[in-house]
């Protein structure tokens, strides 16, 4: 099958790079949509920007951690009560957003000391908090700040704080997969083994490319607990600053979001020797096989085993309960990119669920290359997609759900598609077994919703009657 | 319900009005310019606005009207790179607009707002609007498309700032010229909520007043139909827009929020512009009845006396039992907490602090609502322009007694975190349900939002087991 | 070498295993041969590497592969040592061809991470 070229797109052809419709006996050589390329204007793809990518995925994250955005004030007000990751300490990463507030003077003859006495009212406002990164924006960059500059002054000034600064403005890139990379890059080059930590146990991890949406983070700790596995470092959900200055320390990365995180997963490989191991987090089988293979690395097999066990007793009548009632529902799937590859399979097979269409913001080929080889036959690949393109999709596989953001979740709602929201989830975690069952719930209360079936209802026509509508029959 | 409101000590009621003092913000209270035009931009008809900027300046302005209205809107982005903040970006904008009018044929108006980025790189949206506007006619003859230049650096004002900019930017482009008289009157009430836009439409059916509203948001809480139709946009048309210079009036209800668009129509086109009181309250609300009546000849009717009785019927149940002698903390809109701490006047609530304004302090210093408040409360005040939402948690952490905060969601945690009761109101309110449908201005809305206070503050009253039995009997 | 194993072999591997899609070409060629040689001690009966971490992780990686074979294919616990090798090495030549020599994935080769 050759790729796509949808009846909307005809003005903008080359848009057929981009979408592929998989059939039998193909795989990614002969056809891998371009991805992590430039979106063409005007065409309302669903793409964030690079300093969001650093700032709100990866670097807002930390618990005990002051963001300070240099710029203008939106880009703070913008990437602020627009998460869901909560940490145990009261959520300080959620409740606050330090921006410098730029203004037109300083566009003219420069911020470093707007930036310089923003840094030291925020560590003079809240004396607890000794961390803080520093972002740059559009305009600061293109001004050419040096905030690199800055933060050493103000780390002489006050010794016991600690900055790291990122330096990518929202135009660098194609998206916010840009600034994943800057952060990780720069995190190992400045501030990897600058600290050590106590280790309390033979068996050592680091958690990477997870970031403790409705609590994932702290729901599989349970689980390095029940196995006795210290995480040097999770990065980022939950985590601290100091924690990940630690990550050399570690004798095992295990990468659960390779897209955001991992570049630094690679880094340690090369400068520390550290291996690297991807596993998937969110399904029973993916699961599963992720501790086992963490488990046999430590020869800690019958922990492992044991947990399994565990879990699956109690979270397998359940998660069944589901299947049963969602077999053959049409799911597609519009996320970042690595819920693509991390969900199509595990719905699957965990829960009957057929993936019929699936789009990226931000994934990479390599994306593409780990979805098509692990998704159905007759789905669709999409990289960038933009509204047009959604509605033709919709038209063609007609999916029964939609796991995608709140916005276009309100778009499809007119189409009476439920969705449940695949980034900020609705009722989470999703990760673990737990968290399974948690998303089949979501997605089974979403497809039996009764709501849909009476928006399909025109009381002006006297053929139709209301029906009561039951659920759980199914 | 023990505070006391007696003055034994005589000493003067004082009114402080001044700046934050510090350089930075925490927390800060509006989105920048860019996210207010794109607001005014979804407001007309057949309209796409294009952010000349990084993805994430639309992005995330997308998902915050979202998140208040539960509802998608279009904004498109010409993605900006790193070659356009070398090269410039203005091919960017001539593609976005090219690529709009292509797939969207309905499209019939494209505010080109730019952002910080793009206002430091100094592209010329004016000599780029010239350049495309022949390409559009070339390959489009029969239509007409229009294009608005409007400059919303982040750098300045905010997204109260760039929702004035953009309205009159987008007049300035449509409304060009003087035909025939039309009767009507223009109204631009500002950045409110379609419940308000409802209720004002009311009133002027009720007044027997041909009224246009700027920008009809009404449609902004749209249906489930049948028919899958999505109608979620503003109503505002091209020929509405047209026909505003040729009203005989336009009644402005917020100073900041489009009274400089009716300045405008004013100074160009003899239309008499007419600024009232944002219509918090009953005040507000009969000095904006008695000024639409004066300015038409049309009677104010028995219907708006019968809604204003029972408003004050509903409004004397509350206030001196249970409003009075309250300290109340307001954030927002400048519009919107000068007129809800002039409702508060009316109903004995005492708003104690007023947290406004960005950048612009020395406009609102000459406000002559400020001025009424100096002159009136009878306790002591302090209003804070330039402010972020730190000064507030920050007075409140220093023992500041507060009996209830009003704002936008933004501001949930300082509430929750120091227990005190929260309405939400003003924009976002997206950790309520519905708010966008209730009115807030208005007899009405006086009245709702007086209930919505009550209640709040018996939930509150009941939670912390504070004299809750007071409410055995009422 | 039956072609049919091989399909097997191949269709699981690409469904189930990240390794082989690693981010540059020396990562995925690494992980195929790491892997892929603990496969074949595991599937063999023969003591697999353990020595450095990161044979500890091949050996990890491998295990459920092996499990999984057995459990999925009646042929997988009959065939003998010296075909097991071979299915593997043409296992190991059909996954390189896939996912490096001719992936069109353009960020293979780039020689950063």
């Amino acid at each position: 099958m050759p790729m796509v070229l949808l009846e909307c797109d005809k003005d903008i052809p080359e848009r057929q790079k981009h979408i592929y419709l998989k059939a039998p006996d193909e795989d990614t050589r002969d056809f891998l949509p371009i991805a992590n390329a430039a979106t063409i204007p005007g065409t309302l793809s669903e793409r964030g920007c690079a300093f969001c990518g650093a700032k709100l995925v990866i670097g807002g994250v930390l618990k005990d951690t002051i963001q300070m955005i240099h710029g203008p004030l939106g880009c703070a007000y913008d990437t602020w009560h627009t998460k869901r990751y909560p940490t145990d300490n009261g959520h300080f990463n959620m409740k606050y957003v330090w921006s410098t507030d730029m203004k037109e003077s300083h566009v003219v003859f420069g911020g470093e000391k707007r930036l310089e006495k923003s840094m030291h009212e925020a560590f003079d406002e809240m004396p607890d908090i000794k961390r803080m990164i520093v972002y740059t924006t559009c305009p600061t960059a293109l001004i050419g700040d040096d905030i690199k500059a800055v933060a050493k002054q103000v780390m002489k000034d006050r010794p016991d704080v600690d900055v790291f600064t990122v330096e990518c403005p929202g135009f660098s890139g194609v998206s916010q997969s840009k600034g994943h990379h800057v952060l990780n890059i720069g995190w190992i080059n400045e501030k990897v083994d600058t600290l050590q930590k106590e280790i309390t146990s033979d068996y050592t991890i680091n958690f990477i490319g997870d970031f403790n949406i409705q609590g994932d983070s702290q729901l599989l700790q349970t689980y390095w607990d029940k196995l006795g596995i210290q995480v040097i470092a999770h990065f980022t959900g939950n985590g601290t600053y100091d924690d990940l200055r630690c990550m050399h320390q570690a004798q095992l990365n295990v990468v659960n979001c390779a897209r955001s995180s991992g570049y630094i997963a690679n880094e340690l490989k090369k400068r520390y020797g550290i291996p690297r191991l991807d596993i998937d987090s969110w399904g029973f089988n993916y699961m599963a096989e992720g501790i086992r293979k963490i488990c046999a690395f430590f020869g800690i097999e019958e922990r492992g085993e044991a947990l399994i066990a565990e879990e699956e007793a109690k979270w397998k009548p359940k998660l069944d309960w589901y299947k049963e009632r969602l077999q053959g529902t049409k799911m597609a799937i519009w996320t970042g990119g690595p819920r693509l590859w991390h969900w199509t399979k595990s719905v699957e097979d965990d829960l009957g669920v057929q993936v019929v269409a699936m789009s990226s913001k931000f994934g990479h080929e390599e994306d593409f290359e780990k979805v098509i080889a692990r998704g159905r036959e007759g789905t669709y690949y999409i990289d960038d997609g933009n509204e047009l393109e959604f509605f033709e999709i919709i038209e063609l596989v007609k999916p029964d759900v939609i796991f995608t953001g709140p916005r276009v979740g309100e778009l499809i709602k007119k189409l009476h598609i439920p969705y449940v929201n695949g980034h900020a989830y609705h009722n989470g975690p999703y990760m673990g077994f737990e968290g399974f069952v948690n998303l089949a719930r979501d997605m089974y209360n979403a497809v039996y919703n009764p709501l849909r079936h009476l928006a399909a209802v025109d009381i002006r026509d006297k053929s139709q009657t209301t029906p009561i509508i039951t659920r759980g029959a199914a | 319900m023990s505070n006391c409101g007696c003055t034994t000590e005589q000493k003067p009621a004082e009114v402080s009005v001044s700046g934050r003092d510090r350089d930075g913000i925490i927390n800060p209270m509006y989105d920048c310019q860019p996210a207010g035009a794109q607001y005014a931009g979804i407001g007309i008809k057949d309209c796409i606005p294009l952010v000349h900027g990084g993805q994430g300046c639309t992005m995330f302005v997308r998902l915050l009207f979202a998140q208040h209205f539960k509802e998608n809107f279009d904004v498109a982005s010409t993605s900006l790179h790193e070659d356009s903040a070398v090269f410039g970006g203005a091919g960017r904008v001539e593609e976005g607009v090219l690529v709009l009018a292509r797939r969207y044929p309905e499209l019939r108006v494209i505010p080109i707002i730019t952002t910080c980025s793009t206002e430091v790189i100094g592209d010329d949206i004016e000599g780029t609007i010239r350049i495309i506007k022949k390409a559009l006619k070339a390959e489009f003859p029969e239509r007409e498309i229009y294009l608005a230049p409007v400059h919303t650096p982040s750098f300045k004002g905010s997204h109260v700032t760039g929702y004035d900019e953009c309205v009159k930017s987008v007049f300035q482009t449509i409304a060009t010229k003087k035909t025939k008289p039309t009767g009507k009157l223009n109204v631009f009430p500002g950045w409110v909520n379609p419940g308000d836009v409802v209720l004002l439409k009311d009133y002027f059916k009720a007044m027997g007043v041909d009224a246009t509203i700027f920008m009809d948001t009404e449609n902004f809480d749209s249906p489930m139909l049948p028919s899958k139709a999505i109608e979620t946009q503003g109503n505002t048309t091209v020929e509405d827009i047209a026909d505003s210079a040729n009203a005989i009036g336009s009644l402005a209800l917020a100073r900041y929020e489009g009274a400089s668009t009716a300045k405008y129509l004013n100074e160009s086109f003899e239309v008499p512009d007419y600024l009232v009181n944002t219509p918090y309250g009953i005040k507000n609300t009969d000095d904006m009845l008695r000024k639409i009546s004066e300015v038409t000849g049309k009677e104010i009717p028995e219907s708006l006396v019968r809604e204003r009785g029972i408003a004050l019927d509903a409004l004397a149940d509350l206030a001196h039992m249970f409003f009075a002698n309250k300290k109340v903390a307001i954030f927002g809109h400048p519009d919107l907490v000068l007129g809800l701490a002039q409702f508060c006047m009316e109903i004995e609530l005492e708003p104690c602090l007023l947290l406004i304004g960005d950048d612009q302090g020395r406009k609102y210093k000459k406000d002559p609502r400020i001025e009424e408040l100096k002159n009136t409360a009878h306790f002591d005040m302090e209003i804070i322009h330039n402010a972020d939402l730190w000064e507030l948690e920050k007075r409140i952490n220093a023992g500041l007694k507060l009996d209830l905060i009003m704002g936008h969601s933004k501001g949930r945690y300082v509430a929750i975190e120091a227990n005190i009761p929260m309405v939400r109101v003003g924009f976002p309110t997206f950790d309520r349900a519905g708010l966008y449908r209730k009115p807030t201005i208005g007899y009405k809305g006086a009245m709702e939002l007086a209930e919505t206070i009550a209640n709040t503050l018996f939930a509150h009253m009941e939670y912390t087991r504070n004299k809750e039995w007071i409410l055995n009997t009422w | 070498m039956s072609q049919s194993h091989l399909d097997a072999l191949y269709d699981y591997v690409q469904e189930r295993c990240l390794w082989q899609f690693f981010s540059r070409s020396w990562d995925r060629e690494e992980n195929i041969e790491g892997v892929l040689n603990q496969v074949v001690r595991l599937w063999s009966g023969e003591e697999p590497l353990r020595g450095t971490p990161q044979e500890r992780l091949f050996y990890a990686d491998a295990l459920p592969i092996v499990s999984d074979i057995k459990g999925r294919f009646d042929w997988a616990s009959t065939i003998p040592a010296e075909e097991v090798k071979f299915l593997i090495e043409g296992l190991k030549s059909r996954l390189t061809e896939t996912v490096i020599t001719r992936s069109t994935n353009r960020e293979l080769n780039h020689h950063l991470y």
